[in-house]
């Protein structure tokens, strides 16, 4: 048992050396007693963590961001900056800005340029709060051989000395924030939906964790915090939105949202902006002045996997 | 072949007087004072100048005074044909168009402090290089033009901060350099197992 | 009403030794099965072998086997009440209690599998959101529930009658009896439409997902029910006529010929096509890119169907209880494997991105697992210790005293 769990994380095999209390024992007159026990045992265990897991009821009784009031919010806002305090130490901003009038996000990404050197993987990391350790990585570099584009003989773990390297190419993807996603039709309980800018997001609060939506999802978009996620405390990023980067807890899911925090204040996406041959490209699809509604323009781009007509908000393009 | 010669050779000469009248004494400290206010007034107006909101990133004060060297004063004669073995310059390794480009085909014979003009026949600064690169490769630089080609950082809806070709390519070697990649995400847990084979 | 509970109270209380011997392991189980969610509560759901590539396993891999037991008990219900067959009618009401218990395994293995239990108040109609119509996890929770409580009502309702020494009304109950036949057929189907409607995993998207379902469900749920007679048939003084159990076992005949049938019609369109669709089918049965952790459970599964079909598909071998046990067994092993791990975790591999990464449960998984089977065992055990001296008419409202 705890071979398994000390490949999948060590930081889990040092709390379970405490923890063996198996009822197959030596001594079979002492199993009914053992049974109690660790029935009792078990019963405090489920509550205790009933506690601990949902901290306080204020947490436990949280409504969907989409049906609180203000003052709910506010308040829900003011509690989780002083929990991220408390944990990280740091003062934090929960941003919960809406979407800005007239804007329809999308982004483009041009395989013809992009080097697959992982920049924009780490960017994302460190922008976004995801867990360290199990890793969570929403953006997955695709390596191709020159010839063809079948995913069944594509890695994510090649690591030359250089790229890009001879006869491959490179193909990140990520949440493609499709405009007829299946991954919030699938949601039990509506925890993902898709904002009025594009935006496909999860409230990590009302998530309650049954993974419908990583089955549902074509393009491995979505990510579940397996265990309690690791953020060094000096690598976290304050600047944060609800619906976003703040710290998310164990056992939900999580996303890719375009940088929420920074495209709601006009910023670019962090992985645009780190991009060292500048292969992403971000903007308003309602716009066609703008970045991406020239690729769609003047490019011939393609969608992945268009056939099940998920109608992504991302586009793939190659540029001469 | 006899043709080749000589260019090489009268290359050769040129270059040594050349070097030699740079260690002979006329150091940069020097060649600075020498430059006159006329070689850098406001950079030549185009018309498509006001476009971008550029960012004028001024080269390095001891690259930009070209005329310095080969002012009017200094008078080097002027060569229009592709040398290899230029005793200045060394840092510089042209691989930029193959065969067919040299210098002059960019750097502006008639005052090095620009670059060639367009067909307004108004010199380029440096600071607006991506004039001339898209004097060449027009669709690249219509492309950048549009940001899809390129990089902008910035924000989507407001000020953008655009890079330069020369931000990215080297224009005397453009081509992309190869990085080092970041590590490659960690593999799953996984089950161990029996291999079947096929 | 109370006395009621007293008396159904001391009737589980006491026992033959093998009854407290039977409770008393099936309460350790359960004790080991909560020890190991306490750890998973604790942990996350890292002590599983789920991984972002492999995202449902044993779980939801024994809830989509127990709701094909739980609608299996239509397959009681059509005979009995519709066509009046006498010796199954007998009978149905112990179909119903394992209806009950399957449906209960269902909810637990459900919950087992969330991440935030704590959360499942979100999916409270009202209080919470149902995403109702869109999403079917929604609708499967509604329709598993009204089963559940069809199953409690009606048995409970005839019980209770029984109890009370007087006659069914027949006019009253009939209507939930006739609706519990397509809500049966639902469940199974909803179950499946939860994977069958998912257009990323091809393995899942085919539209023979569901009549399979049902073919399988009619497979292995009738199997348990025939060996649960014979043992309440040996441990209690309930009747359960020959002729009931053979019926049934017909009836398996019948649902394996369909499933086998339906099974090669999946074979012929995925290699005949030959697309990458065959994928996770190819990964399932001789394995993918060197990995193949399911191959010999499902060639296992394979043969064991077959053999049973053959058992079940013979006069001579259906009305021996030797060969009509080994073919139930066989029967609920080979659907068990194909129905659970064979069905969910090929279809996530390879994933959507086209990597291949297995998976296997873990002990912890497993524990748990065993917990709710166990606790399954013993809801079952327990409405059978009180269900069945009110159908033999030994516990009534006038005999409670006498115990």
């Amino acid at each position: 048992m705890s071979k398994i769990k000390m490949e999948k994380s060590s930081r889990i095999s040092e709390s379970e050396d405490s923890g063996t209390r198996c009822p197959s024992t030596k001594n079979p007159a002492n199993k009914e007693l053992m049974d109690r026990r660790m029935f009792f045992q078990g019963a405090a265990g489920v509550l205790a963590t009933m506690m601990v897991g949902s901290c306080s009821w204020q947490e436990f009784f949280q409504n969907n961001f989409r049906r609180m009031t203000k003052e709910e919010l506010e308040q829900t806002v003011q509690r989780l900056k002083a929990e991220y305090r408390q944990k990280y130490g740091k003062d934090f901003v929960v941003g919960t800005e809406g979407p800005i009038d007239a804007t329809l996000f999308g982004y483009a990404l041009d395989l013809q340029r992009c080097i697959g050197c992982r920049r924009c993987v780490y960017a994302c990391v460190e922008e976004n709060n995801q867990s360290r350790d199990p890793q969570i990585q929403y953006i997955r570099v695709l390596r191709f051989k020159d010839g063809e584009m079948d995913l069944e003989h594509s890695t994510i773990y090649y690591d030359p000395e250089e790229v890009p390297e001879k006869g491959y190419y490179y193909m990140p993807v990520q949440c493609q924030h499709c405009a007829n996603p299946p991954c919030t039709k699938v949601c039990p309980v509506q925890a993902t939906w898709t904002e009025p800018d594009g935006i496909v997001v999860v409230d990590y609060n009302w998530c309650i964790g049954c993974r419908y939506c990583m089955a549902a999802c074509p393009y491995m978009g979505r990510w579940f915090n397996f265990a309690e996620p690791v953020i060094p405390a000096d690598k976290v990023n304050v600047n944060t939105h609800y619906l976003g980067n703040r710290p998310r807890m164990r056992n939900v899911v999580e996303k890719c949202t375009f940088c929420i925090q920074r495209v709601r204040k006009g910023r670019y996406p962090a992985c645009v902006e780190v991009c060292p041959v500048g292969a992403r490209k971000f903007g308003n699809l309602l716009d066609p002045e703008s970045e991406i509604s020239k690729i769609i323009q003047t490019k011939r781009v393609f969608r992945l996997k268009s056939e099940l007509n998920t109608q992504p908000k991302f586009y793939y393009f190659f540029s001469i | 072949m006899t043709n080749r010669t000589v260019t090489c050779l009268t290359a050769f000469v040129i270059s040594v007087c050349f070097a030699g009248s740079l260690l002979s004494g006329s150091g940069l400290t020097w060649a600075q004072s020498q430059i006159s206010s006329e070689d850098f007034k406001a950079p030549p107006k185009h018309p498509t100048d006001q476009e971008f909101p550029v960012p004028l990133k001024p080269l390095s004060k001891t690259i930009t005074p070209c005329r310095a060297c080969h002012g009017p004063e200094k008078d080097f004669p002027t060569n229009f044909k592709r040398r290899e073995d230029l005793l200045v310059h060394t840092n510089i390794k042209l691989n930029h168009g193959g065969v067919r480009l040299w210098c002059l085909d960019c750097h502006n014979p008639e005052n090095r402090n620009y670059l060639l003009p367009l067909s307004d026949g108004k010199p380029i600064d440096f600071e607006h290089s991506y004039l001339l690169c898209g004097k060449c490769h027009g669709t690249k630089y219509r492309d950048w033009r549009y940001g899809i080609h390129g990089k902008r950082t910035g924000f989507w809806n407001g000020t953008k901060n655009y890079y330069l070709c020369v931000s990215c390519h080297d224009p005397h070697s453009p081509r992309f350099k190869p990085l080092a990649p970041k590590p490659p995400p960690k593999k799953p847990w996984t089950p161990k197992e029996p291999q079947v084979k096929r | 009403m109370g006395g009621f509970f007293v008396g159904a109270a001391q009737r589980i209380i006491k026992g033959t030794t093998l009854y407290y011997v039977w409770v008393v392991f099936l309460l350790v189980m359960i004790a080991m099965g909560i020890g190991a969610y306490v750890k998973q509560m604790q942990l996350g759901l890292i002590v599983t072998g789920m991984t972002s590539y492999v995202s449902w396993g044993f779980y939801i891999g024994n809830f989509t086997f127990l709701v094909g037991v739980a609608a299996a008990a239509v397959l009681l219900i059509i005979p009995a009440y519709l066509y009046d067959f006498g010796p199954i009618k007998d009978i149905v009401i112990i179909g119903e209690a394992l209806a009950v218990s399957a449906l209960l395994m269902c909810l637990m293995f459900v919950t087992a599998d969330l991440g935030r239990p704590d959360r499942a108040w979100h999916l409270i109609p009202g209080l919470g959101i149902l995403n109702l119509p869109r999403s079917m996890l929604g609708w499967d929770i509604v329709v598993l529930n009204g089963y559940l409580f069809l199953n409690l009502f009606i048995p409970g309702y005839i019980l209770y009658k029984a109890y009370n020494e007087k006659p069914a009304n027949m006019r009253f109950i009939l209507p939930f009896i006739l609706l519990s036949i397509p809500w049966a057929v639902s469940i199974h189907t909803t179950t499946a439409f939860i994977y069958n409607g998912l257009a990323a995993r091809p393995f899942w998207n085919a539209s023979i997902l569901a009549p399979r379902f049902l073919a399988s469900a009619f497979c292995s749920g009738p199997a348990l029910i025939i060996l649960i007679f014979q043992l309440v048939r040996h441990y209690t003084k309930f009747h359960v006529k020959n002729e009931a159990l053979f019926k049934i076992a017909e009836m398996i005949a019948i649902a394996m010929a369909i499933n086998l049938f339906l099974l090669g019609a999946e074979f012929f369109k995925e290699l005949y096509s030959d697309t990458h669709h065959l994928s996770p089918l190819e990964y399932l049965y001789v394995g993918l890119q060197g990995k193949g952790r399911l191959v010999p459970w499902i060639w296992t599964a394979f043969t064991f169907n077959v053999i049973a079909f053959v058992i079940f598909l013979i006069p001579h071998t259906r009305k021996n209880f030797v060969t009509l046990n080994i073919g139930c067994v066989l029967i609920i092993i080979g659907i068990w494997i194909e129905k659970g791990m064979g069905l969910i975790i090929p279809g996530f591999i390879p994933a959507t991105l086209g990597e291949v990464w297995e998976y296997a449960p873990t002990p912890i998984e497993i524990m748990v697992s065993i917990g709710i089977w166990s606790i399954g065992a013993l809801t079952l055990t327990i409405i059978l210790k009180v269900l069945i001296p009110i159908e033999l008419g030994e516990f009534t409202r006038a005999k409670r005293a006498t115990t």
